[in-house]
Formats: structure tokens, sequence, C-alpha cells
């Protein structure tokens, strides 16, 4: 029985602290999730909190056919995607960083690590959900296309395939911005 | 041309290392003879390696924990309330049949009562209209002074 099982089952007899001890080890895998796909703070925060939330009141019908982690991946996706739709947008100050991204130095002059940041943010809000979804489960969580197929329940070409595109997406709204890919 | 289309196809998978040895071969071996899928490859891992190493966000150690506790608290209280109001909904209709019943029976007394009085018996009347006292008047009037 693994790590996840074992608290798994101390939480349904009753320790809370074995909750505690899930959310402790998963909160900021979530979290970086959450806000690659949604590229904002405070509203991340407050998506992390509902998907334990609904952890916790979901444990008891969780079937471990799946890993707990896939699960709550599962969880993750769904409640931004929800969230995502009730807004329907995406960064909205997109626009902004267009002009001052090309003012900052020549191509040969080094980015700093923040500006560089900023316009990765930027970029990714461009690429569609679909693709974004695959690109950060597996560059950010670092998942295989085994595990990100069940994740967002599709096959694993269709993952294979939104990954190859949302690369190319990426590269091209970071140069489209930048004059060149970083 | 047709390799490169194929190459393309399997870019992802091997620079993710999920392609399987045959694969891998394949595309290594084209890479090597092919600028074109070359030059793609190389912009493609750029990007892999930019993204993954995007800035990561890292929560407060217990900031995460004592706002679900807070949460989960204030969800307690809600469904006890919501419980206790639906407790207090099935009660008061459990209750329903008792003032039905008073009222029931209450309205039957009335009746009753009201129907008596049209068959009132007073022995003043009795005495003025001269009849003989039976037995059965007597009666009567006992019945009506104990009710
Ligand atoms: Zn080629």
């Amino acid at each position: 029985m693994n790590e996840d099982s074992l608290y798994i089952e101390r939480f349904l007899s009753g320790e809370n602290s074995a909750f505690e001890a899930l959310v402790r080890k998963y909160q900021n895998r979530v979290l970086n999730i959450v806000y690659s796909l949604i590229g904002k703070d405070r509203e991340s925060e407050d998506i992390v909190q509902d998907v334990f939330l609904k952890v916790y009141h979901g444990l008891e019908s969780f079937n471990g056919r799946s890993r707990f982690s896939t699960w709550l991946y599962r969880i993750t996706v769904n409640t931004t995607y929800d969230f995502l739709r009730r807004r329907r947008r995406f960064i909205s100050d997109e626009l902004t960083i267009e002009k001052t991204a090309s003012g900052y130095g020549g191509p040969q002059e080094e980015l700093l690590e923040k500006e560089k940041q900023e316009l990765l943010k930027k970029a990714l809000g461009n690429v569609p959900l679909k693709y974004r979804a695959a690109l950060v489960l597996r560059d950010i969580e670092g998942l295989d296309y085994t595990t990100i197929a069940q994740v967002l329940h599709c096959r694993l070409g269709t993952v294979e395939s939104r990954i190859y595109r949302g690369r190319q997406i990426l590269k091209q709204e970071l140069f489209r911005w930048r004059g060149e890919a970083l | 041309m047709n390799q490169c289309k194929r190459v393309k196809r399997l870019l992802s998978r091997y620079l993710d290392q999920e392609a399987d040895d045959k694969e891998v071969i394949f595309v290594k071996g084209h890479l090597a003879g092919c600028p074109f899928c070359s030059e793609e490859y190389s912009g493609l891992l750029r990007i892999k390696r930019l993204f993954a190493a995007k800035e990561r966000k890292v929560l407060p150690a217990d900031y995460l924990v004592s706002r679900l506790r807070e949460r989960i608290a204030a969800s307690r209280q809600e469904e006890e309330r919501f419980s206790l109001v639906s407790g207090m909904a099935r009660l008061s209709l459990r209750l329903i049949p008792v003032p039905v019943t008073v009222i029931a029976i209450s309205l039957l007394f009335m009746a009753l009562t009201l129907q008596q009085r049209a068959s009132e018996f007073s022995i003043e009347e009795h005495i003025l209209s001269g009849d003989p006292t039976t037995i059965e008047t007597a009666a009567r009037v006992i019945l009506q002074r104990t009710n």
C-alpha cells in the first residue's frame, strides 16, 4: 500500500490530520497546475481551496481504481475549467506586454528573469486551453502521457498531438512578442 | 519528405522520452541528416526547457491547511443549521394532525351544543303549559340541569 492510500485509509477512519498531510504533500503541485492554467495569483489560491474541499468531501467515494494523484489532478483540471468557463477570459492585460516587451534591449541582450517569466505567462495565456492543459501537466507537473490521458479523459494520441501543437503555438506566441523564441 | 512528416509526428514523443527504441533510432538517424527537422526539434526543445523552468509558486506551509479547517468548520455549521431547520419542518408536519383534531372536536362540540339549545326544555315553560308532569318530563328536566 502506498503512502497516499495509507493517508486515505486513516482519514476515512476519522483522522483529520491524515487529510491535512495529503494537502501539505500536494498543495504546491496543485497550485502550480492551476496557476499555469489561469495565470492569476488570488484566483489560483481560491481554486486550490475548492479542489481540496472537493477532495475532502469526495474521498469517501474515491474508489482507488486510479492513483489518488491522478484523481486529484482530474479534480484540479475540472475545477479550473469550471472557473474559466465562468470567467470566459484568461489574462486580461495581455496587450500591455505586447509593446513593452519589444522595448527592452535587443535580441542579444539577456532578458531579466522576471520579465521572461512574465512573457512566458502572457504567451501561455494565448495557447488554447486544451493544448495548454496537456502542456502544463507534462512540463510543469512532469506527468507521463498515459497519466495525462487519464486526467484529461482522452486518448494517448490526442495527448501527444496536443502537446506538440501546444509547444508550437507557445513558440509562435513568444516569437510574436519578442522577435525570437527567447 | 515523407520521412520528415513521420518524424514531425514523433517529435514530441521523442522529446518527452515517450518513444520506443525503434522510434528513437529512426528519429535520431533522421535528425542527423535533415536540417529542417533538426531545426524544428531544437526549437521545440528550447520551448520545453523554457517552460519546464517556469517559476514555481510556493504556499506558506500551513496557510492552506488552516484556510481549509475554517471552511470545513463553516460548511459543517451550515449543514447543522440546515438539518435543524429541516428537522423543525418535519416535526411541524408531524404535528399538523393535532390542531386539526382540536378544531374538528371543537366544531363537533359547538354543533351539538347548538342543537341542544334548540331543543332546550325549561321547567318554567313546562309549568306554564299546564301539561301533566310525567316521569318522562321530570327526567328531561333533571338531565337539562345537569348538562
Ligand atoms: Zn526531415
